[in-house]
């Protein structure tokens, strides 16, 4: 065995006792529920801070909402990059798409998958998922639309200018949603506090601003990466 | 008792296909690999009853990812496809 290889087998197993200690100093679940804590205070307050159900998505959208604009500012930037090293003038990678079987397929699949998508997305609030879920797999809806009919058709549909739009439109919409608090003196991004209705709690019209910063995130991140995807997938004319 | 039992065989299949994606020698084969990864992540969280974080893992790990990596490859191997 060579030196390098010596080296490099003692750094992974001083590596692994390292991390497997750190496992051990990890606190018990139990101890993070007690009266008082961050778990404890979200568990008992949170349905009446926020009205909405899932817990997790009243943490995203309500309580941490800056961070998730922190977020959605990182995919934008992402994908502002890859727009800026990948769009020039190109020709289509896949035009003409697969066979006549696979876009059957895609025929009967494409509105179940989008069903899905807007569900995620709408229903953020009640059951697992959000807008960043729901976003996602309505990309990966445009991808499979790329991969399936070619590029050429998702263009049509969609063209990259009104994925632009759409994008910038989702972010907006959050930045504006959290600017309505502004006007009542209160923070930037509260939700009841700032006059949203709670609405019924656990149905879909309830929570107050958290279903449309849902779909403003859903917007964003759809629209976004399905523009990374298509720009991506464009080879170059000259290669 | 058959919840540990099902989260014993996930680990199981995560060290597989995790120690699968480093050692294939194509890629194509690892970007496989990782996505399979990723799916048994998602069932992971579900089984410790986190469905947002796993929804988020099954559809950026399997779906995106693979779709961007295909897409990477394709382009950086010029025509080899």
């Amino acid at each position: 065995m060579t030196l390098g290889k010596t080296a490099t087998l003692a750094f992974l197993v001083i590596l692994a006792v390292l991390l497997f200690s750190a496992m051990g100093a990890l606190p018990e679940t139990t101890d993070r529920m007690e009266a008082g804590g961050p778990t404890w205070h979200i568990l008992r307050s949170a349905v009446p801070d926020t009205g909405a159900v899932n817990l997790v998505t009243a943490v995203l959208f309500d309580y941490r909402a800056f961070d998730t604009l922190g977020e959605a500012t990182v995919i934008f930037t992402a994908v502002a990059g890859v727009v800026l090293v990948f769009a020039r003038e190109a020709m289509v990678l896949s035009g003409k798409g697969l066979s006549p079987l696979a876009k059957k397929s895609m025929d009967i699949l494409t509105p179940f998958i989008a069903l899905l998508g807007f569900y995620v997305i709408l229903f953020g609030h009640i059951s697992p998922g959000g807008g960043f879920q729901g976003g996602v797999i309505l990309a990966s809806w445009a991808i499979l639309v790329v991969l399936i009919y070619g590029i050429r058709t998702e263009e049509d549909v969609l063209t990259g200018f009104v994925k632009m739009f759409l994008e910038s439109a989702g972010a907006l919409l959050f930045v504006a949603l959290g600017a309505v608090a502004l006007i009542g003196g209160r923070e930037f991004l509260s939700n009841l506090a700032a006059g949203f209705s709670p609405g019924d709690v656990g149905s879909v019209i309830s929570a107050g601003s958290i279903p449309l910063l849902n779909v403003a995130i859903g917007l964003k991140v759809a629209s976004g990466l399905a523009m990374m995807f298509v720009t991506m997938s464009k080879k170059d004319g000259d290669s | 008792m058959i919840e540990t039992t099902v989260v014993y065989i996930l680990l199981a299949l995560l060290v597989i296909s995790g120690t699968a994606a480093v050692f294939f020698r194509r890629v194509i084969n690892s970007v496989i690999s990782l996505s399979v990864f990723s799916v048994t992540l998602a069932a992971v969280f579900l089984v410790y009853r986190a469905p947002d974080v796993a929804m988020a893992e099954a559809v950026v790990g399997a779906g995106l990812m693979t779709a961007l990596f295909l897409v990477t490859i394709s382009r950086t191997q010029g025509g080899d496809h």
